[in-house]
């Protein structure tokens, strides 16, 4: 019963001690509503794919903890990582998270400037050594004694070594930390490499997306504060909650992919009635990615649903594997077919054209037996 | 002359470093820089035109 959640409903003796006990939470004082903050709390059990009795034991942890210290590292970045995390407002996640954690350096948004911002980040390595989290965005240039991207006069790949090796974990938010992004693109000008290639054997989990949905960052961090580790991944280190289900599978477009009902044409018919992207060269089928299901901008819509293909941008290399954008994705498999991380690699890059031509066989017989939709148009 | 360093200024996208000659309390030169260089132009060299966008707006 959700109602009592909320305190308006069942009488207070009728309800149970801890959690549900209706005293102001502590973000009361800042202008958080105890509905706002459970309403947070049951979004971040929906987002990590809990059971919703797991929605106490989050409250609780949150409302107990004592703000761990957290450092944002930007290197080769364009801060659209840190936009996409701070401009969320759903459900407060800006208000919460950044009161839950103690920030103690985001060269973005800190007051610090010069050797007084350096001095937070290295009084936080010293002194919560082994306990505090590092969120890092952007790739690491190793190329040419990494001198494509320093800080305070020291490569960025010197600063990740030391900050990432001694916090208590590493979460890597974006293309660029996960894989080097698009500066590891073809010809890869600096040496860009992720996190996890350049400071190898920490714990590290790696957020992937261009950019990243603040929910699944927020997610990660509550899951790590609630359950004391990170959540499971796949084996590119990418949490299951998040990157678990292909986009194709879980589209509001399936439908017209199996019905074999396709956009041919940028504004033609199929594209005003939102048939399927696919032939357009949209990525889903090849993309791990939770966007179809906690969308973007506080859930409104998300590029597939605005009527433009995936890029693919969750995946190692999709800067290089997944351009041209616009050219349709080679042999994916038939209809109303799901599929799992583990068996889709093979086929993404670099496929023949044989099974592909299957699909347009299939495609073709498919528009014929369908009622004639370019008459009804001419009407 | 004493010279001043600031790396990095915070508060704004990018990475940048300031460095000042100052010459009885005023700044007699002053030196910006970029400390971080990906290589855009000859990332994009060579594709697919319509891909420009998805790249240049990461910049």
């Amino acid at each position: 019963m959700r109602a009592d959640l909320n305190g308006s409903i069942v009488p207070r003796t009728a309800t149970a001690k801890g959690w549900r006990d209706r005293r102001p939470t502590r973000w009361a004082e800042r202008g958080v509503s105890r509905r706002s903050f459970l309403k947070f709390c049951a979004a971040m059990t929906a987002v990590l794919a809990l059971p919703d009795r797991y929605l106490p034991r989050i409250a609780e942890a949150l409302e107990k903890v004592k703000r761990p210290a957290l450092v944002w590292l930007e290197f080769q970045d364009c801060a659209g990582c840190t936009e996409s995390f701070l401009r969320a407002s759903r459900p407060s996640v800006g208000d919460i998270a950044l009161d839950i954690l103690s920030v103690n350096y985001h060269e973005t948004i800190m007051a610090p400037s010069g050797k007084a911002a350096e001095k937070s980040l290295m009084d936080t390595v010293k002194n919560e050594k082994g306990k505090y989290l590092v969120v890092v965005e952007g790739s690491i240039p190793v190329k040419d004694g990494g001198v494509y991207c320093t800080i305070g006069g020291r490569t960025a790949l010197d600063i990740a070594r030391e900050v990432c090796g001694s916090a208590a974990a590493t979460i890597t938010v974006g293309a660029c930390a996960f894989y080097g992004g698009w500066p590891s693109a073809r010809p890869n000008p600096t040496g860009a490499v992720g996190v996890q290639e350049a400071v190898p054997g920490i714990t590290l989990i790696n957020l992937p997306g261009c950019p990243p949905n603040a929910v699944n960052i927020t997610a990660t961090v509550v899951h790590f504060l609630t359950f004391g580790e990170l959540p499971a991944t796949d084996q590119q280190g990418r949490p299951l909650f998040a990157y678990g289900q292909r986009i194709h599978d879980a589209c509001e477009r399936r439908a017209h992919f199996d019905a074999g009902q396709f956009v041919e044409e940028w504004g033609d018919a199929g594209h005003r009635k939102g048939w399927c992207l696919y032939k357009m060269g949209c990525k889903g089928p090849a993309t791990f990615h939770n966007c179809p299901v906690v969308r973007w901008n506080d859930g409104t819509s998300w590029p597939v649903g605005a009527g433009h293909g995936c890029v693919g941008c969750s995946e190692r290399d999709f800067w290089d594997t997944m351009t041209p954008f616009y050219r349709r994705l080679p042999q994916v498999p038939g209809f109303g077919i799901q599929t799992t991380v583990d068996t889709i690699g093979p086929w993404i890059v670099g496929g023949t054209a044989a099974a592909f031509a299957a699909h347009g066989v299939v495609s073709a017989i498919r528009a014929k037996t369908r009622p004639p939709q370019k008459s009804e148009e001419e009407k | 002359m004493p010279k001043i360093a600031i790396d990095p200024i915070t508060r704004i996208e990018g990475h940048l470093r300031i460095e000042c000659q100052v010459d009885g309390g005023k700044v007699a030169e002053a030196w910006s820089s970029s400390t971080m260089f990906r290589g855009m132009e000859l990332v994009l060299k060579g594709r697919d035109p319509r891909d420009a966008w998805l790249f240049a707006q990461r910049i």
